[in-house]
């Protein structure tokens, strides 16, 4: 096997001048070249990729990748958005440095906001983070003659193969994409990108299967981002805490040429509101989809703004939230949703909340927030195979796969439990394109799309199964039921068969069925509510989370441990947006200054507090069916946790990431006339 | 990374020799620091000296009182070790901060103290900056929020990294230092160099071709000694600002005392205005708080980074706390 490695422009935005891959060529352990883009075209951030070339050896890939001479023509380039917005900036995107976005309005602004008693103006923003992938985008690929097989670290096989056939112009039945397992893709990974297809194009050149996989550097740079999010929000509440109006002008950016729209004024209910928003180019990494596009940035900004309302008026944030949710559910959950804050707050302990601003002496100030979030999930078109062998033998096949969420655990357990089988009697087979069509994990839309699927599909199976016990024991096929390792007559034990002696009636030909996803069995619309506390230290701006506690649905809980790992990880992902993470580019030349795990920081196990999860199992849940959860969990957090500090300091900090320059500030502002 | 000529010599002798070379030759101890400018192309050497078998592995008492800390001990067995704790507690607390675990175990003393900067400009070779040879600062107009906020005159801003220079420097500490023509002992006050156009490539006064063997710690004498580090993160991060002080004591007045500030400027910062705040003085809470608000009085923060002024009057507040055995927080 040999190894990519990809030449990437240093800088943020040039014209490619020329490319000399003699030297390249030349050094030994050389194997194959591809340039992706030729001289006379454009870079637009610094990461962008120029060429491809292959090696015998990992080391000897990137010494010959830094041996290929690219020169480049500087162009003037945008390192964030207010270089980007300036009233004299050089148009730097052919398609213009901003691109204005949809306007929404809905009841009478004006009307609004004369019922106002209190009007809240402030800008609010949040900022770009990376997916950070612990394991980073990926490929090896290796072509028989005209099939290219290629094992991908990707969140959708079916989707990658396409993009294959599409990006090397070859009929996609000649592609198979194999996923066993896979470190994490957060939506960054349902595209096989430039990085695919430059290891495909090494792999046929040099005729031998090659392994191009980025370095922590590029994935920060090159494979995907959540964009930013900054609004001036005018917002007005009545006396009596009721939301009446809304007026917010947005921005974000989502790279060199991405959008970065958000959900605005998130959740609550604002009878009268007209939002607009407009996209920013800049020379930086493009956006992807990153786990509940759009939403972390919404809700941040709304629920900030919530609290300094609720202040307005002396209310509870509890009760002003609630007071406020939109009287038309997003789901058949909503009567739950405002259970929800009941329950949590109960748990939680929140009458224990103090006012805004923790009055206890001392440099250690302590304080409560919430906030709260929804998500669609549910998912469709997923197609499994099922093969019950004469030798007891089950075998699902499905073209699913496991982003190490535990896809291949529940479809498992989907199988087993519909033929009353322990899960060790069940081999799933996932991620790979020669198995049923399923589609790519994203949107929370996998154990939606997937668990239905398995189900009718086994049921026919196991029905194909009745079919030759019942004669065999003398009853109707529609009497028996599978359970405990045995088929049998339903409440009759003593009329059936072990698993292992029904299957010998299989005989020679497998019992081999297709099925497919139906409605009824999946759902969507999910929501959740999250409190935390958390302390801060006044005289170094440091935060130290104490304890978070959420109350989260997703219809039917397919297996409550994994559901509550998504929810984990979920959280803490939201911990590190509003705490640690934080793409830095320098501002002169739009290069990252933190392109590694040393300075783009993460939370580490001191870092994570104490997390309860109040999982809602219910019978309504329950009867709503499978509904995907990697989403919601991850997007209040944050915005819980930056009402938590402004409740302790009485200082607002209205942007992420919450480092302690902003909180220190913050405080100096709040001592020398107000933050509010 | 280019390839290199790994030599593993067994005395001092053979190290030092080991390290004259036509090329490039550094020193490796942990290789925390080392390996990793190396895969990022930033340090680029012809030949790499182990010297975990050439130096001296022992902390080992000193006939004055003192302590000889051997600068391929490494920084877990520093942490752990029961002179250290009884006579340095300072230095005792700053290794047990360093990095994780991992780096613990793996780091040496030499190593810790002769690390290069974390600075981002310098770690990313697209920046060709001052200590890489280029002509220009990036963190002056830049993204400049963990540099420096005194020694700020430059050319070079960044904060030095090592935080056992830190308790050294405040224990009087002296680095022996050993070379072709023989050995020297350097007080590591005068050890670490601000920048200047002429030695902006190193940040201290080792010669390519010598080696830091040994920390020599005075005896400390009667003093009550404090250090606190901030950190952002808990887990693995490197401290926005730290304190060691170190205070000669008179029944309950101060008599004599050293402040030295990390991670604030391109050397441990001996803080002179902290150190006269104190003098003279009780040690008590309000001595704390004089000494932390004398402590940044010269301060001269770049662009980004004036939070750093009031992290690091935390820092000496609770640092003195610490010395008179109140709480910090």
């Amino acid at each position: 096997m040999l190894y990519g490695k990809i030449v990437r422009s240093p800088l943020a935005h040039a014209r490619i001048v020329s490319i000399d891959t003699s030297e390249a060529e030349k050094a030994p352990g050389f194997k194959a070249v591809v340039v992706h883009k030729q001289p006379g075209t454009e870079v637009l951030f610094q990461g962008d990729e120029v060429v491809g070339i292959a090696a015998d050896t990992e080391e000897r890939s990137y010494d010959i990748a830094r041996l290929v001479r690219v020169r480049y023509e500087a162009l003037p380039h945008f390192a964030n958005v207010e270089q980007a917005m300036a009233p004299n900036a050089p148009r730097v995107f052919a398609m213009g440095n901003t691109r204005d976005g949809n306007r929404e309005e809905t009841g009478d602004l004006e009307a609004g906001f004369k019922q106002a008693a209190h009007v809240v103006e402030q800008t609010y923003s949040t900022h770009v983070i990376t997916h950070a992938c612990l394991e980073t985008h990926g490929t090896v690929c290796e072509w028989d003659g005209e099939k290219l097989t290629a094992w991908v670290s990707t969140q959708g096989v079916h989707a990658s193969a396409q993009q294959y056939a599409d990006g090397l112009k070859i009929p996609q039945a000649n592609v198979r994409v194999i996923t066993q397992y896979m470190g994490g893709g957060f939506g960054s990974k349902t595209n096989v990108g430039a990085e695919g297809l430059i290891c495909a194009r090494l792999a046929q050149q040099a005729k031998a299967p090659v392994k191009l996989m980025l370095d922590r550097k590029e994935e920060h740079l090159a494979v995907g981002n959540r964009p930013s999010a900054t609004a001036h929000i005018r917002a007005g509440v009545s006396a009596d805490g009721k939301l009446v109006a809304f007026d917010g002008q947005s921005w974000g950016t989502g790279g060199a040429g991405a959008t970065s729209n958000f959900p605005l004024p998130y959740i609550y209910n604002f009878p009268n509101r007209r939002r607009t928003h407009k996209d920013v180019y800049i020379n930086a990494g493009l956006q992807r989809a990153m786990r509940a596009p759009g939403h972390p940035q919404g809700c941040f900004l709304t629920e900030i703004l919530m609290d300094e309302l609720a202040d307005r008026v002396r209310m509870d944030p509890v009760a002003f939230r609630v007071k406020n949710l939109p009287d038309k559910p997003p789901a058949q959950t909503w009567e739950d949703w405002r259970e929800y804050f009941a329950i949590g707050a109960k748990a939680f302990g929140w009458d224990k909340r103090h006012q805004t601003g923790d009055a206890q002496s001392g440099p250690i100030k302590t304080g409560m927030g919430c906030a709260t979030h929804r998500w669609g999930g549910g998912g469709r078109g997923s197609r499994a195979h099922v093969d019950i062998t004469s030798d007891g033998g089950v075998v699902l096949k499905c073209g699913t796969q496991d982003l190490g969420t535990g896809t291949r655990t529940i479809v498992t357990m989907g199988v087993a439990e519909t033929l009353g089988l322990p899960v060790t009697a069940v081999k799933a087979e996932i991620g790979d394109t020669l198995y049923p069509f399923s589609g790519a994990s994203g949107g929370s839309t996998t154990a939606a799309g997937v668990m239905p699927a398995v189900r009718m599909t086994t049921g026919k199976a196991l029905d194909a199964l009745f079919a030759k016990v019942g004669p065999a024991l003398s009853v109707d096929p529609n009497t028996l039921v599978a359970t405990n390792g045995r088929i049998q007559v339903q409440g009759n034990p003593a009329k059936g068969m072990a698993w292992k002696d029904a299957c010998k009636l299989i005989g020679t030909e497998p019992i081999s069925v297709d099925g497919e996803w139906v409605d009824g069995l999946s759902g969507n619309g999910t929501s959740g509510v999250q409190f935390t506390e958390c302390d801060v230290d006044i005289e170094t701006g440091v935060v130290k989370i104490r304890r978070i506690l959420t109350v989260q649905d997703c219809g039917m809980v397919v297996d409550k441990l994994l559901a509550e790992s998504q929810v984990y990880g979920g959280i803490i992902g939201s911990l590190n947006f509003a705490l640690f993470e934080d793409r830095i580019l320098d501002r002169n030349t739009a290069q990252m200054v933190n392109p590694n795990m040393e300075w783009y920081l993460m939370a580490g196990m001191s870092d994570v507090p104490k997390i309860d999860i109040i999982l809602v199992d219910s019978p309504a849940q329950r009867a709503r069916g499978v509904i995907g959860i990697g989403e919601p969990p991850t997007v209040s957090t944050s915005a819980a946790i930056a009402n938590a500090v402004r409740n302790a300091t009485g200082a607002t900090v209205r942007s992420l990431p919450l480092h302690p320059h902003k909180i220190l500030q913050a405080i100096e502002q709040e001592k020398a006339g107000g933050t509010q | 990374m280019k390839a290199f000529v790994y030599v593993n010599p067994t005395s001092e002798k053979d190290a030092v020799a080991a390290l004259k070379t036509d090329g490039v030759a550094m020193p490796l101890g942990g290789g925390q620091d080392l390996l990793a400018r190396m895969k990022d192309y930033v340090t680029q050497p012809d030949r790499i000296v182990n010297i975990k078998n050439a130096l001296d592995t022992t902390i080992t008492a000193a006939p004055d009182g003192g302590l000889k800390i051997g600068a391929a001990v490494k920084i877990v067995d520093l942490a752990a070790n029961a002179q250290v704790r009884r006579l340095y507690p300072a230095l005792l607390d700053a290794a047990g901060l360093v990095g994780t675990p991992q780096i613990r175990n793996q780091g040496t003393v030499g190593g810790n103290l002769n690390q290069r900067p974390r600075c981002w400009y310098f770690r990313n070779e697209e920046f060709v900056c001052f200590k890489k040879g280029g002509s220009r600062c990036f963190a002056v107009d830049g993204e400049n929020q963990y540099h420096a906020i005194f020694g700020n005159e430059g050319p070079s801003h960044i904060v030095h990294p090592s935080s056992l220079a830190v308790p050294a420097v405040a224990y009087g500490a002296r680095f022996r230092v050993v070379g072709p023509s023989g050995e020297r002992e350097i007080a590591a006050a005068e050890y670490f160099t601000l920048p200047t156009l002429q030695n902006v490539l190193k940040e201290n006064v080792l010669a390519d071709d010598e080696l830091l063997t040994h920390v020599i710690l005075p005896p400390p004498g009667n003093v009550k000694t404090g250090h606190y580090e901030v950190r952002y993160k808990q887990s693995r991060d490197w401290p926005l600002a730290f304190t060691t002080v170190v205070l000669g004591m008179n029944g309950n007045t101060i008599r004599s005392a050293r402040v030295v500030l990390g991670a604030v400027a391109p050397v441990p910062w001996r803080s002179e205005d902290a150190e006269r705040a104190l003098v003279g003085k009780p040690l008590n809470a309000e001595t704390a708080a004089a000494a932390g608000e004398a402590a940044v009085k010269a301060a001269k923060p770049l662009s980004g980074n004036a939070y750093k002024i009031q992290i690091t009057k935390a820092a000496v507040k609770r640092a003195v706390m610490r010395a008179a055995g109140l709480q910090t927080v």
